[in-house]
């Protein structure tokens, strides 16, 4: 497992500040569009890597040795279902809310601007970020020579809102992740976040 | 994750704002972020020394600062004006570690914002993320009152990831403290600065 360097909370905040600061400038969709292009300019910039069998990249998401685990811990809970247990920005969301107060009023309106436009998978702004980079850096891993592919299930905002994504596709997704529906929710009230890894084929 | 976004963002809007309008962001953060953590007031120095001791004041959520008592800065009259205090480690310094070892080195972009501060406004940056954090400051400490008097905060000295070390001189006269002094403080810090009551210096008084 790699080492787990904390970030320092001012340094977190005062990036809510910034993406804040874009949208009195540029709007919601200017707070939308820098959140997810930073993500994706993010994931461009690790590593790609390779892996022989789905249980070599298994094992490496879970033991925090892959890109794809960079940033938060994961549990596999099915060949192709995977959950993560604490949302990596759960504390610059308490630092901020402990330090300034209420969220910015954007943060939500930039959140629903995402599940519009791009997909509707966001729980808080946060999100959006995260499920770039989630996308993004699956293009960068290969398991037995195909591309990984990466499908939001369910995320817990910290308000305890959960986004899941429409009843049809639902249905497919937790179908290809090998789980129910009640096992999905029972995961989600343990686990910030539910997705599916796979590749095609 | 949300502080390792800082560098992709900072690289993303220098392609789109220049490194000019990203300092202009950084510095309104820096306001924003400080106006929203609220005013407060203390009765003396010692009071306001002993919260910024224990990491109760808007300037302490940085981090652990050291209060540099023996170091008091006094007015021509030979009252206290001010004290020293030294922030243990950088803000930013487990960030750009984690950043090192999980994605890479350090977009020039960092550097390239920093510079434009430094040409443009303060020669008092050593990565991008000063521009905010000193900004945050200096609006926060005109938030603070001790004996009812409004504070000022001087940057003096801070030290880059790869030990470089930026000094503001004005800054250092103003308060009538040796150069050699501050760098002997920055051997265990890694920013220094001072607060004083507003408009005062060690010597004659400044006139806003």
């Amino acid at each position: 497992m790699a080492e787990n360097i904390e970030s320092n909370p001012f340094v977190d905040v005062s990036v809510y500040l910034f993406f804040e600061d874009i949208s009195d400038k540029q709007g919601v969709e200017g707070f939308t569009n820098y959140m997810v292009g930073q993500a994706q300019s993010l994931a461009k910039s690790v590593p790609e890597e390779e892996y022989e069998t789905w249980d070599d990249f298994a094992s490496a998401v879970v033991s925090g040795e892959s890109v794809f685990s960079s940033f938060e811990s994961i549990e596999q809970i099915s060949k192709c279902g995977f959950v993560t247990n604490i949302c990596p920005f759960s504390k610059a969301i308490g630092e901020y809310i402990k330090r300034i107060g209420n969220f910015n009023p954007v943060h939500i309106e930039a959140t629903d601007h995402y599940n519009h436009t791009i997909q509707p998978s966001a729980a808080h702004s946060a999100c959006m970020m995260h499920q770039t980079y989630r996308r993004e850096v699956a293009k960068r891993i290969t398991v037995g020579g195909k591309p990984l592919q990466y499908a939001q299930i369910g995320a817990k905002a910290y308000t305890g809102e959960i986004a899941l994504p429409p009843e049809s596709w639902k249905k497919v997704l937790l179908e290809k992740a090998g789980i129910s529906e009640t096992q999905g929710f029972m995961e989600m009230r343990e686990n910030s976040c539910l997705y599916l890894l796979y590749v095609e084929g | 994750m949300m502080d390792i976004a800082i560098y992709s963002l900072v690289d993303d809007m220098v392609s789109k704002a220049g490194t000019e309008g990203v300092v202009e962001y950084w510095l309104r953060v820096g306001e924003s972020y400080a106006e929203r953590m609220g005013k407060e007031a203390y009765v003396g120095w010692p009071a306001f020394n002993v919260a910024m001791k224990e990491g109760r004041t808007s300037l302490t959520v940085e981090g652990e600062v050291n209060v540099l008592t023996d170091l008091a800065i006094i007015d021509k009259d030979g009252d206290v004006i001010g004290y020293v205090y030294a922030l243990k480690t950088c803000p930013m310094a487990p960030t750009m570690r984690r950043y090192i070892s999980r994605i890479g080195p350090i977009p020039d972009s960092d550097t390239d914002v920093a510079d434009s501060y430094n040409n443009r406004i303060r020669d008092s940056a050593v990565s991008n993320y000063c521009i905010t954090h000193q900004k945050f400051r200096e609006v926060a400490a005109n938030n603070i009152t001790v004996a009812k008097q409004a504070l000022e905060c001087l940057q003096l000295a801070n030290k880059g990831m790869t030990g470089d070390v930026k000094m503001v001189p004005e800054n250092l006269a103003r308060i009538n403290v040796d150069e050699r002094h501050i760098k002997s403080i920055l051997r265990s810090a890694s920013c220094v600065f001072a607060l004083i009551v507003k408009g005062k210096s060690a010597g004659e008084e400044i006139i806003e």
